[in-house]
């Protein structure tokens, strides 16, 4: 797949590298040249040039690529280099907007008459994000695949988790409407089998449909929090934004250094408290109240004050810390450090792209990255050896596993004896490298 | 998630290299096959052994260790293009060995090197005794030279698509800046080797429908289009005394030190960016200039034949051959006095444009250096004044600019290095610069004892040294010489 991206920022560089380490053509444009000198060591082409220009737009191939995506900071740029890429031949074009009445009809539809096929928005994926985070205190991640009908839930095992000290083998008999598809232990993800035992320290990441939700809580240990009120460090965009999704559901308490911004923020979100000071002081934390709070959320543009921000306030006795980390490369160091949840918007953007890319290619079929594992969702095809026999008789090889199924609408777990039918869609888990296995399983 | 970087990688890069070698195998059956067609028996029970041995060592290096990962970083990238050639070299110079071409280690490896680098600079005093197959490899090493061993392994080896490929194509690939043609590299490579092979057919159709058989006029389409220079005669292209075949091989030599980007480009129909490109506009107006000036040289002092038309046209290739690194020669320019001499060293240490088959200094690196020699006149004068050094209506970053100097200044002082080595060896100084001037640069012409390029007269310490000399001028210099580094070693 040919893919222009436009702007090296953040998520443009990001972005750019994922999408050439998958094996798309990669093309990158931005004006400032010094931005793209850092891509000379990768697989990538890079085009010095106006986003919002006419020839600089074809001379890259905007006109022949696939996709079209401008992540350049500037929404208006954005939004215009789509409009123009989709008129000089692209198939489909994707802007990046920092504003959420663009997301709503009847923008949608004007945009989209303009060009623009779909729009990323990371600050209201993120606020998404955390407000799944709030709703389900108890885990570390949630995601629903197959149309819903399959839930993967990452959570981060303790003493008192009936999990631990249990082996795959003797899990499987006894509980069968969950399966643990991947273990991360120690910044190493593995895919479990029968001997694996699961200990404590880990995040296992269990695959299981909807009803069976509260009996999952039971064995994980976990208990459900309700949360009422939520302390926000940083009065970021996404601060802003998920405050508005949240439309009252909770009673938010901004923390915000910045006086200018303290006024802003109490002119924009009137229903909310706004304190001016420090997160990071301890005095101020004491006297707004931390311990009386279920969450805390931190948002500041320093990813280090944030995870230290949630350390100190699991001190204080929240139950539910959100972390934004920016810098990648910090993820598995926070996660490891108890911090509940963790919010990049990068990696918020660049699945979304991943999402916008498998509507578009159906040959492309991943359908999220863990840290270093992909899960994977294929139909099965008439005759592809994955249908051939039970699932344990297939002798998959160890760096594979299969979570689930959709036959008729209806999300299946799959265990040993499962038989695959052709035409199933079947959610796969399979550490990075595996992939081409898995599709050959398939085909 | 945490995986220390500083360390090398040694298990993928011997997978690698072993890949490399039993490519290296697949091009030695080029010979192989001529040698069938010719039957030369004896010749090819030698080339058989060679094969075999290539790629036998290939296989074990490639399955013998299995690799934890083969993510290779910039270091083993640096790393591992020297040691390629190195060791193609050695692979390469094992027909020699075993055929009797060549007597001793010292002189096979110089040859083989030589002809990978596309130097062209040869031990062999006699090329018309010997057997067809080894003639055929060493035309076959210039070609593959030419273009880059790297750089077709990256357009055949799918697996170089991911893993350190990067690295690789920018170790290898010679210029200031790399062009990158497609989004992905071996797409790129792809694109470049097309141009190569389009350009090679052409070639030889072009010469055989000449006076050349089919056999000669391969070679020499090996050898010229890659700018390297061995020939199947010992007179070179003056055998032939045919100025259809002179022409022919002008052009074709012309074309092979243009940037093959943009002849990729110029092949899709963008004509514009070739003659919008300040470097092309140099490089065609050097060898106009130094066409002129040897050819009324040699016509007023009366040094060549009589014929103004045959010395233009010969003063022409001269000059080509030269600037594009290739060595091969019409007359012997020892002839035409010291003044060419000193024109060809000059056309010698520059060479023809980044991004070609060419060897030596590169004419983009000479734009740059005038450019900014006048910029710092400016400066004198006008000291607050911001002068940058443009190229095709481009600025360039300072940094570009004090990188290519450093180039030029590194380039001068290996020069003076090796020449002062092989004064000590015992080779008289005028000679001993030319030499090291022609190995650096990959040209391959020689003067006095090496007249014609023939360096068997070379005592094994002097090839030795020019081996080196001649890898060190065809990575760059800085590919080879930071192996030389301590941090390179040391985390």
């Amino acid at each position: 797949m040919k893919i222009v991206i436009v702007g090296a920022g953040e998520v443009g560089s990001h972005l750019a590298k994922l999408l050439s380490s998958e094996g798309q053509d990669v093309i990158l444009v931005d004006s400032d040249e010094s931005k793209l000198n850092d891509f000379e060591m990768y697989n990538l082409m890079t085009y010095t040039g106006k986003p919002t220009s006419f020839a600089s737009l074809k001379e890259a191939g905007a006109g022949k690529c696939d996709l079209f995506i401008a992540v350049t900071p500037y929404e208006t740029r954005n939004l215009l280099a789509c409009s123009i890429a989709k008129n000089l031949g692209a198939k489909s074009a994707v802007a990046r907007i920092d504003n959420y009445e663009y997301m709503k009809e009847p923008a949608r539809q004007f945009f989209i008459n303009m060009g623009v096929d779909d729009v990323i928005y990371p600050e209201y994926l993120a606020a998404q994000e955390m407000m799944t985070a709030l709703k389900r205190t108890w885990v570390r991640c949630w995601f629903d695949l197959l149309n819903g009908q399959l839930v993967v839930v990452g959570v981060k095992l303790r003493e008192k988790a009936k999990l631990v000290g249990l082996k795959l083998r003797e899990l499987n008999t006894q509980s069968s409407y969950m399966h643990i598809s991947a273990i991360k232990r120690n910044h190493e993800t593995i895919i479990p089998g029968g001997d694996d035992m699961i200990c404590v320290n880990d995040i296992v990441y269990i695959a299981t449909t909807n009803e069976y939700i509260p009996k999952v809580l039971e064995m994980t240990g976990k208990e459900e929090v309700g949360i009422k009120k939520v302390l926000i460090m940083g009065g970021s965009r996404i601060a802003e934004q998920l405050v508005r999704l949240a439309g009252g559901k909770y009673k938010f308490k901004i923390i915000e250094s910045d006086l200018e911004r303290c006024h802003r923020l109490s002119e924009k979100l009137p229903d909310c408290n706004i304190v001016h000071g420090d997160g990071r002081d301890m005095d101020l934390l004491h006297e707004e109240g931390l311990s009386d709070y279920e969450a805390f959320v931190a948002l500041t543009g320093s990813s280090e004050t944030n995870i230290l921000g949630c350390l100190s306030a699991k001190e204080f006795g929240v139950r539910k810390t959100i972390a934004e980390v920016e810098n990648i490369q910090f993820i598995s160091e926070a996660e490891g450090l108890n911090i509940g949840t963790v919010i990049n918007k990068k990696l918020l953007a660049s699945s979304r792209i991943f999402q916008i890319m498998l509507d578009r290619d159906s040959s492309n079929s991943k359908c999220l990255a863990l840290a270093d594992a992909d899960v994977v969702e294929l139909v099965a095809k008439e005759g592809s050896r994955i249908t051939r026999s039970e699932v344990m008789n297939l002798h998959l090889s160890h760096d594979m596993t299969i979570a689930g199924l959709l036959r008729d609408g209806k999300g299946i777990l799959v265990k040993g004896n499962t038989l695959i039918q052709p035409g199933d869609h079947v959610v796969v888990f399979c550490l990075a490298g595996a992939m081409n296995k898995v599709e050959k399983l398939f085909k | 998630m945490f995986r220390k970087k500083s360390n090398l990688n040694f298990p993928a890069i011997l997978r690698m290299l072993g890949w490399l070698l039993m490519i290296e195998a697949m091009f030695m059956l080029a010979p192989l096959v001529v040698g069938v067609i010719y039957e030369e028996i004896e010749t090819l029970k030698s080339i058989l052994y060679s094969v075999l041995i290539t790629a036998t060592s290939g296989a074990i290096m490639a399955f013998g260790l299995v690799p934890k990962n083969m993510d290779m970083q910039k270091r083993d990238g640096l790393l591992l293009v020297p040691v390629v050639w190195a060791a193609f070299s050695f692979f390469g110079a094992l027909p020699f060995l075993f055929t009797g071409t060549i007597d001793n280690m010292a002189g096979a490896f110089m040859e083989a090197m030589s002809g990978f680098t596309t130097t062209g600079l040869s031990v062999i005093t006699d090329v018309e005794i010997l057997p067809k197959s080894i003639l055929f490899w060493r035309a076959v090493m210039h070609w593959v030279g030419g273009m880059g061993i790297i750089l077709f392994s990256l357009a055949v080896l799918p697996m170089l698509n991911y893993h350190g490929g990067m690295q690789l194509f920018n170790a290898e690939v010679t210029g200031i800046t790399h062009d990158k043609l497609r989004p992905r590299v071996s797409s790129t490579a792809k694109s470049l080797w097309m141009v190569y092979i389009v350009l090679s057919i052409i070639m030889a159709i072009l010469l055989w429908a000449g006076p050349m058989n089919l056999f000669d006029a391969l070679c020499h389409t090996m050898s010229a289009l890659s700018t390297g220079g061995f020939s199947t005669k010992n007179s070179s292209i003056a055998w032939w005394d045919s100025t259809y075949v002179t022409v022919t091989v002008t052009i074709f030599m012309f074309l092979g030190g243009m940037n093959f980007a943009l002849l990729y480009k110029a092949a899709r129909g963008d004509f514009r960016s070739l003659w919008h490109n300040g470097t092309f506009k140099w490089y065609c107006c050097v060898v106009l200039i130094s066409t002129t000036l040897v050819a009324a040289y040699v016509v007023f002092n009366k040094l060549y034949g009589f014929e103004i038309g045959k010395t233009i046209v010969d003063a022409l290739f001269t000059c080509v051959s030269v600037i594009t690194s290739t060595g091969l020669l019409v007359a012997d320019i020892e002839t035409w006095g010291e003044f060419t001499i000193l024109i060809m060293c000059i056309l010698m240490f520059f060479g023809a444009c980044a991004g070609s088959t060419a060897g030596a200094a590169k004419i983009d690196r000479l734009e740059l250096m005038m450019k900014n020699i006048a910029n710092e006149f400016y400066r004198v004068l006008h000291p607050n004044s911001i002068v940058n050094v443009h190229i095709n209506r481009k600025v360039v970053p300072q940094e570009v600019v004090s990188k290519a100097i450093v180039f030029l200044g590194t380039y001068m002082c290996i020069i003076v290095v090796s020449a002062m080595a092989l004064v000590v060896i015992g080779i008289p100084m005028k000679e001993a610069f030319f030499s090291s001037l022609s190995a650096l640069g990959n040209i391959g012409i020689g003067i006095g004892s090496a007249a014609n390029g023939c360096y068997a007269s070379y005592p094994a310490v002097a090839k030795w040294l020019l081996s080196i000399v001649m890898l060190i001028g065809r990575l760059e210099l800085f590919t080879f010489l930071v192996l030389f580094t301590r941090d390179f070693w040391h985390k």
